[in-house]
């Protein structure tokens, strides 16, 4: 046996795998334990044999930035061994995520609660953005909850590096819900912005118990933002009717936040709104939102093992903490306390772990590389958009593999 | 990726206390440094447990037939790795790849080679898989057809058959920490010091460019920092202008470190003798590990042996569940849910995976 497949062996022993959770179309989740010490951990096995192009481009974004990232609010990513022509992650193991929690209509949230979560997931945000890492798929179900609490970021099969200027990304990324407005329209060249818009959108949900801008397409989704948002004036966003896939899509007034949100505090109010800044230099960046006014302001944000947790726990808050942490006014429950009335019956809690690949499909699906966008009314470019995709998508996903762009050109002029 | 300007002169061993960089924090530094000697022992005795494994299937085959082969050392096996990874640079420009891609794919090669021996896996095929990985990594991912297509008497499959193993040596750490880069970042950096001489400063730059990439063939990377290795490049494109740089930094002390890097760069960055490659490489045909070839006895004998235990393994899994399904026959009376043995045994091994 070579050295390399004996490390590896060794590797594999390490781990026992006890259950199947869970099957997609590209990973299996099992979940097992640590031979030595007997703690549960989750191993997502990726058929790989069964690639045309060999390791498959989520994997490798996975296994590249879980590798080097170690912070408390990011999944920790313990092992990665082979089997056969299986590739296998060796995951910490994680009770529940966000969005079984934000449905568990049992559940009463204070404003310290999710105070207590988007402070975790900033702080899990900036580490990856301090490391020039975008995520790309922020969600509720990528908000994965620890038995202790803490939160922690998953699902990195859509992340990547920033990319250098004038080197482009795809726009096709971002669950619908949470993809911010440049995105729709088209931008090839973002930056961590695009996940703060997505933090705002969580924000929002885990006050009104419901998806704040549940677009049901891409073009209903920028008139969802601009209906609650108000349409962007030139003011607001610079150029943006120049982006490559800008389409007018009417006029919308500005209603107040403040009438949606009507339990939320001022401070909260203003972090809330700096989410949302239509210009992407203007949004909020994960470092400065949590030296926001909001977090230093009473009630302090709930401690991680005090969080409301699925399961027969809701009840067992007692009053005192809950008199503490909230102005409780239960005669008109303000969004921010109490989830609305359940339009639908919410899902039985099921134990659940970081399975990006086995989820079940939430209504606006993960766009997956070969862009399967609805092709917009009236493209005013002189090449039709479908073939401008094809060609694209010949060569990579964030642009052409034979691009010839200079380096001195594009960092040459930056000083 | 970040734009690394800090200049780290600390040993692994050494970490600050209290607060870690970036880079600090980043598989390259923990994992892929060594020192000098680290480095030359590692090749040693890995060229050594190679050579006697292979010796020993020599002998299992056909015992004294190994006493005449004359296996390669450790410097000849990196003189041989060293002549493909100057072939990394022209397929890149052959299809355009950033340089990026180039330089993860170089890395890649020779982090290989500290895990595996060119007599095992021969380079030619390992650095054409590293550089395919390499294009998935550094997000510039091509179809493998378009790959091959472009590359004489190139297959899928010659490609393929290794990703796992490369990826498996590289212990799965893709992440790769660039000169280059750092390069970039202190050039931005020069410019934004009150006195830096404007007219000359792209040339420079560009200079200092052409001697990172030479760095690319030499060990620098598995030694020094990113940032180490762009500042040599400044210095031997304008001594000046690297210590302006350093004096303003308040590091002077790190022009004193970097001396041998530069020599380094200098002295190890040209290409290896054909003639003499082409003799390693002839030799290579003769030593090289025959449980790897395609068709040969031993390869048969292992494959062979690889089956018998798969099978084995089979039985006794299906021997497992048979005795479940008895066991709990009295109790399931369902039998038209019942998985058959087969289908029963198939789910089990894919599980034991």
């Amino acid at each position: 046996m070579d050295a390399v497949e004996k490390a590896n062996y060794e590797r594999q022993r390490r781990w026992a795998k006890e259950k199947k959770i869970g099957e997609g179309t590209y990973a299996v989740v099992y979940k097992g334990r640590e031979v030595k010490t007997g703690r549960k951990i989750a191993i997502k096995k990726i058929k790989v044999g069964a690639m045309k192009d060999g390791m498959d481009m989520s994997a490798i974004r996975e296994v590249k930035f879980l590798r080097e990232l170690r912070h408390q609010n990011v999944i920790d990513l313990l092992d990665v061994f082979s089997s056969k022509t299986n590739l296998n992650l060796v995951l910490e193991w994680l009770e529940t995520d966000l969005e079984m929690i934000i449905k568990d209509r049992s559940l009463v949230f204070l404003p310290a609660d999710i105070k207590s979560w988007i402070a975790m997931t900033l702080r899990g945000l900036e580490f990856c953005h301090r490391n020039s890492i975008l995520h790309r798929d922020l969600k509720p179900n990528n908000l994965l909850i620890a038995a202790n609490g803490q939160l922690k970021i998953a699902d990195f099969g859509l992340a990547r590096d920033i990319a250098d200027p004038g080197y482009k990304m795809t726009c096709q990324v971002i669950t619908r819900w949470y993809r911010p407005p440049e995105l729709l329209f088209g931008a090839r060249y973002y930056s961590t912005a695009v996940d703060m818009w997505s933090v705002g959108c969580i924000f929002a949900e885990l006050i009104l118990r419901i998806p704040y801008l549940p677009g049901e397409s891409d073009m209903d989704q920028l008139k969802t933002i601009f209906r609650a948002l108000g349409t962007p004036t030139e003011e607001d966003w610079p150029c943006h009717t120049k982006l490559p896939d800008y389409v007018p899509v009417g006029q919308f007034p500005k209603p107040p936040m403040r009438d949606l949100f009507t339990a939320a505090t001022a401070d909260c109010l203003n972090l809330l709104s700096k989410f949302f800044l239509y210009e992407p230099r203007k949004r909020i960046s994960a470092r400065a939102a949590l030296s926001h006014p909001y977090f230093f302001a009473l009630p302090n944000p709930t401690h991680p093992s005090k969080l409301p947790k699925i399961s027969t726990q809701s009840s067992t808050r007692t009053l005192e903490e809950v008199d503490g942490n909230v102005d409780l006014d239960l005669d008109s429950p303000g969004p921010s306390v109490k989830a609305p009335a359940p339009a639908k019956k919410a899902p039985a809690p099921v134990t659940k772990v970081s399975t990006p690949a086995v989820k079940a499909p939430t209504p606006p699906s993960k766009p997956s590389p070969p862009p399967v966008k609805p092709s917009p009314p009236a493209a005013t470019a002189p090449v039709p958009r479908k073939l401008k995709r094809k060609l694209s998508s010949v060569s990579s996903e964030d642009g052409s593999y034979c691009r010839k762009l200079d380096f001195m050109k594009t960092g040459g002029t930056r000083t | 990726m970040p734009v690394p300007t800090e200049v780290s002169t600390e040993t692994p061993e050494s970490p600050k206390r209290g607060q870690t960089t970036l880079y600090e924090a980043s598989t390259q530094f923990r994992n892929w440094r060594f020192s000098r000697s680290q480095l030359s022992k590692t090749r040693q005795s890995l060229n050594e447990a190679a050579v006697e494994a292979i010796r020993d299937t020599f002998e299992a085959d056909s015992p004294g037939s190994s006493s005449d082969i004359s296996f390669l050392n450790a410097d000849e096996e990196r003189l041989l790795v060293k002549l493909y990874i100057t072939k990394i640079p022209q397929l890149c420009s052959h299809f355009g790849f950033p340089e990026e891609v180039e330089a993860t794919a170089t890395s890649y090669l020779k982090r290989f080679y500290l895990k595996n021996t060119v007599m095992d896996w021969h380079p030619k095929n390992v650095m054409l898989t590293a550089l395919f990985l390499a294009t998935k990594t550094a997000n510039q991912p091509i179809p493998i057809d378009v790959y091959t297509s472009r590359i004489p008497k190139t297959s899928a499959s010659d490609v393929l058959d290794l990703e796992f193993l490369v990826a498996q040596s590289l212990g799965f750490e893709f992440t790769v920490w660039h000169a280059y880069r750092a390069l970039w970042g202190i050039w931005l950096d020069i410019q934004s010091l009150p006195d830096y001489p404007k007219d000359s400063i792209a040339e420079i730059y560009n200079s200092a460019k052409i001697h990172v990439r030479a760095a690319r063939l030499t060990d620098a990377e598995l030694i020094y920092t990113p940032s180490q290795i762009a500042l040599a490049a400044f210095s031997l494109a304008s001594p000046n202008i690297a210590a302006l740089w350093t004096h303003a930094k308040s590091s002077d002390s790190i022009l004193q470190i970097i001396e041998p890097l530069k020599q380094m760069i200098l002295q190890d960055s040209r290409a290896p003798d054909v003639e003499t490659v082409r003799d390693i490489d002839r030799r290579l045909k003769l030593c090289k590990n025959p449980e790897k070839v395609v068709g040969s006895k031993v390869y048969l004998a292992k494959k062979a042996e690889e089956d018998r235990i798969a099978a084995e393994k089979r039985r006794k899994k299906a021997d497992e569940i048979r005795k479940a399904m008895e066991e709990n026959d009295p109790f399931n009376e369902d039998t038209a849910n019942k998985k058959t043995l087969d289908d029963a045994v198939n789910e089990a091994l894919e599980d034991d995976d």
